[in-house]
């Protein structure tokens, strides 16, 4: 799965998203990995990532909780942790790198931060997935850029066209804040991936445009 | 996904949740109703609308139907790959896995990505375009499992009319064989009535730099500025033959 690939953005606005991904590998490593992949999460979630979640099992909301989603882990899934900031996301690999748990991590964001990012954690860029863009029928996508770049940060496409256009409306009406729609759009992306402060910001543009 | 139309209450709170559009207000019942040519079985106002009167519910979905729900599902967990998703653990393993080797590049097309979905005779277009160029499908990947025929990149009839939010074609060649691939994408991407969004792997070259970028230049492909990197965490660490690492 693509996942964290295709996320649009400008640069300046991508330096604050920057997504970890853990993961066993099926018949390697993947007997015993549940404990492992909670205690990435724990380190992620005390050095202060944004949002955390489970691809196998779901989201904070789709489990109930923060707790049962910790709870809920299994051998076999993959896990995330979402940063808006490099300082916090350097802390959080040195510590990643220390507690040695021995499962693949892939960063996402910008690749001379993640560079950066590795330089000053002691890690080495090992593989690295490079985005080609969007090929075909692009007439037929949404002329909003910030459109594209809220429904890409769910690399599975779950936070729709029309939920971003209703969160905007909910927003322009007063009824919820930047901060609650960004909420919302995050609950609907199923691997708790959306990164909510940028999110906040992209939606505060989309509801000063007029129209 | 089916809406019941006994207890639906028309107040809309399901509407905007579809990713494809496919839930529509019936005027005259005044009832929210679902498309199912259009609806890729994705769960999502299953999961997030909560219906005030627990309208929507999940048909049982039979063959090809069911190819909607894995490709659309984040959450259907399918057997081919054994995690949840459409794709595989492509290069977020390439450390242990060794599956993406120096000199070789992963080419994944995520057809209906992002927003339009795609329909299987679109996808049919697109692996029959590369398959013609002789690339092995990933075997691992839930697409390939769907080929009536991998060497054709060729599905079974009963699956062309199918409609998924999106689904990833994946295969490995040899570096020198992805200028022929840009080339055919250029071509094939012009007869598809949708998108697709196209990622390359590669392990970086000595001094952390990705191999293809002069290719791409050659070919004015604009690449994006962030992707994701494997910083190569995992263990057992795969070696390539001669490498010290
Ligand atoms: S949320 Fe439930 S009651 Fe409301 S329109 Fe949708 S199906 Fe009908
Ligand atoms: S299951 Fe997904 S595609 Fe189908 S109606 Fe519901 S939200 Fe739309």
């Amino acid at each position: 799965m693509t996942h964290t690939l295709h996320r649009l953005g400008n640069s300046e606005s991508l330096r604050h998203d920057i997504v970890f991904t853990y993961m066993p590998s099926n018949n390697i490593n993947h007997v015993g990995s549940a404990p492992k992949l909670r205690k990435f999460l724990e380190i992620c979630r005390d050095l202060g990532a944004i949002k955390i979640g489970d691809t196998r099992k779901g989201n904070e909301y789709v489990q109930g909780s923060l707790e049962n989603m910790l709870n809920n882990i299994e051998d076999r899934a993959v896990v995330e942790a979402v940063f808006d900031n490099e300082i916090k996301a350097i802390n959080a690999l040195k510590a990643i790198k220390e507690a040695d748990l021995g499962l693949s991590l892939v960063v996402s964001g910008l690749f001379e931060q993640t560079r950066e990012c590795c330089r000053k954690a002691g890690l080495n860029m090992h593989t690295v997935n490079q985005s080609l863009g969007i090929w075909g029928r692009t007439d037929k996508l949404p002329e909003k850029r910030g459109i594209l770049e809220l429904n890409t940060m769910c690399g599975h496409g779950m936070v729709s066209v029309s939920f971003i256009e209703y969160a905007v409306k909910k927003i322009k009406t007063g009824k919820w804040t930047p901060e609650k729609a960004a909420e919302n759009l995050f609950k609907c992306c199923v691997c708790g991936i959306v990164n909510t402060t940028r999110a906040v910001e992209i939606l505060k543009e989309l509801s000063e445009e007029k129209g | 996904m089916l809406i019941n139309s006994e207890l639906c209450i028309g107040c809309e709170k399901c509407n905007p949740y579809c990713p494809v559009g496919a839930i529509y207000t019936d005027a005259s019942e005044k009832v929210s109703k679902i498309d199912l040519t259009e609806c890729v079985e994705c769960g999502s106002c299953l999961r997030q609308a909560n219906c005030p009167v627990d309208a929507i519910y999940q048909q049982e979905l039979v063959w090809p139907r069911t190819i909607r729900s894995i490709m659309s599902d984040p959450l259907t967990i399918t057997e081919e790959s054994g995690i949840a998703g459409r794709g595989t653990e492509e290069m977020k393993t390439n450390d242990v896995t060794g599956r993406f080797r120096n000199g070789y590049v992963g080419v994944g097309i995520e057809m209906g990505r992002p927003i339009l979905g795609a329909y299987m005779s679109d996808v049919e277009k697109v692996t029959k375009a590369v398959a013609a160029y002789g690339v092995v499908f990933e075997p691992c990947n839930p697409l390939t499992t769907l080929m009536s025929d991998q060497t054709s990149g060729k599905f079974q009839n009963e699956l062309l009319g199918e409609k998924v939010l999106s689904t990833i074609i994946e295969f490995t060649v040899p570096i020198n064989r992805i200028s022929g691939i840009i080339k055919i994408l250029k071509d094939v991407s012009k007869q598809i009535d949708t998108v697709f969004s196209l990622g390359f792997i590669s392990k970086l070259d000595s001094d952390e730099m990705f191999p293809l970028n002069h290719i791409l230049d050659e070919f004015g492909i604009n690449y994006a500025p962030n992707g994701k990197t494997n910083v190569g965490l995992g263990r057992p660490l795969f070696k390539e033959k001669g490498e010290l690492v």
